[in-house]
């Protein structure tokens, strides 16, 4: 039963932990202002941690430049299973308007399995919420399936 | 076999773990949701802090190579036993499981030794961001140390009036001479060290404008830095069991008359006093101030609290 409790709470409680791949901070002022009063994150259970340690929901902004390539996958392989990865604007997937800049090396799929993806330069606030709340189901599956 | 078996029922049930989690959690949720209301959300569900316990059990727990395995996986255990170890000494308004001469200065101790036992498992998880959380933690607590112990010695001092030492240390002494006498925050001279301790609590508990040790988005949540999974869930369980033990303990030292003589009242009557305490010391400065620095903690606990702390000893030294 305490398990199937866990399994509830999974989705329920998903922590937040973002990482800046050389982004432009558009994305990263778009994420904030999901938990700010106006968009209230909260209300789901998310909540931004300061170590990947704690994470449950891993999200990347920025197109992976070579200088975060290498802090990028140090990072995610502190992240406890199970845990989502949510790649945050157009940067990440294709390089935007970087794509083909000798500085970059994307996109984030070469690196670690992309649960959630949201397009955008920048995503709106909305489709953040809805990416992040999507994450957070999947986070409950994958918790099952690591129970079989 | 009796005696046995109320000692299983105190330590587990009522004043102790099942009791001290619930209202714990529940203190926690109350919290949460206040500050969201205030702040004009909508604010997670009254459960949240319930729910992020059991998704921090159901993680996996990483052990660091450079971690002190042992001390590192037990520390929080240790903490939390104490934490429990607290409550079992704190009465409920009329109903106290343990009491003995000196309850004052057992909760004094194992109130630190919970927040050492934090403090042990940050030094033993070996990352620098745990180290800086743990020296700050250490200077919050010899922040808060000295208008708490003002405080205990004010209240033992008006409480222990016409015994042998003169003062008492003995939290029970102190409900019963409140059920007398009426409650000690009704007592003019005890208001300055009833607002210091008001003031202690969310220090000493690690919440919000005083959350130095924690600083998540400076230190990357500073002494758990390198915690996950189960030890991170029995820390947040352990951080609401000490918003009861600290409510509770301010409700006994300065509400304590207000006793309705069935215990099942008193308990609901606890709660409701606990959510008033809770809602006055921490969630207020919470949804109000920003975080202090480090210098600005130490400065405020040993001029203003411990100031206000003193005036209320020194008053009650003399009599009045």
């Amino acid at each position: 039963m305490i398990q199937k409790l866990i399994d509830k709470s999974m989705s329920k409680s998903p922590w937040i932990f973002h990482i800046n791949a050389g982004s432009c901070n558009g994305c990263d002022i778009e994420l904030v202002s999901v938990l700010t009063p106006r968009y209230d994150a909260e209300r789901l259970g998310f909540r931004l941690t300061g170590t990947p340690r704690q994470a449950d929901i891993v999200v990347v902004s920025g197109p992976i430049t070579l200088q975060t390539r290498d802090r990028l996958v140090r990072t995610l392989a502190q992240v406890p299973e199970p845990f989502c990865v949510v790649s945050l604007g157009s940067c990440p997937r294709s390089g935007n308007v970087f794509k083909g800049s000798y500085a970059i090396d994307g996109p984030l799929e070469k690196y670690v399995h992309v649960d959630v993806s949201v397009g955008g330069c920048t995503p709106k606030p909305e489709a953040v919420v809805a990416a992040l709340a999507k994450a957070a189901e999947i986070l409950a599956e994958k918790r099952k399936e690591m129970r079989k | 076999m009796t005696q046995f078996l109320m000692t299983a029922f105190h330590v587990l049930v009522f004043p102790g773990a099942l009791f001290c989690v619930v209202i714990g959690i529940l203190l926690a949720g109350i919290d949460r949701k206040l500050v969201a209301r205030m702040q004009n959300r909508v604010g997670p569900p009254l459960l949240q802090p319930l729910y992020d316990v059991l998704k921090c059990w159901g993680k996996e727990t990483i052990v660091p190579r450079h971690a002190r395995r042992g001390l590192f996986l037990y520390a929080p255990l240790v903490g939390f036993a104490a934490l429990i170890t607290t409550a079992l000494f704190i009465p409920v308004l009329s109903y106290t499981a343990y009491s003995t001469g000196g309850d004052l200065v057992v909760i004094l101790y194992l109130l630190t030794l919970a927040s050492v036992t934090m403090m042990v498992g940050a030094a033993a998880s070996g990352s620098p961001f745990a180290g800086v959380g743990l020296s700050r933690e250490m200077v919050a607590m010899i922040s808060y140390e000295l208008p708490f112990v003002l405080v205990l010695l004010a209240v033992g001092k008006v409480a222990g009036e016409g015994s042998a030492l003169g003062c008492t240390f003995s939290l029970q002494t102190i409900v019963n001479w409140q059920a007398a006498n009426g409650s000690i925050l009704f007592h003019w001279s005890m208001i300055p060290a009833a607002i210091a301790m008001l003031m202690v609590i969310p220090c000493e508990i690690g919440m919000h404008p005083f959350d130095v040790a924690e600083a998540e988005t400076e230190i990357c949540e500073g002494m758990l830095a390198e915690y996950s999974g189960a030890p991170l869930a029995v820390f947040k369980l352990s951080h609401c069991v000490k918003m009861y033990v600290m409510t509770a303990l301010f409700c006994a030292m300065f509400l304590g008359g207000l006793s309705t003589g069935i215990v099942v009242l008193d308990v609901l009557l606890v709660i409701v006093l606990c959510t008033v305490v809770t809602f006055v010391s921490m969630t207020v400065p919470h949804a109000v101030c920003a975080r202090l620095k480090v210098e600005q903690v130490f400065k405020f606990y040993w001029t203003v609290v411990a100031g206000l702390a003193a005036i209320s000893a020194i008053l009650v030294w003399f009599g009045l």
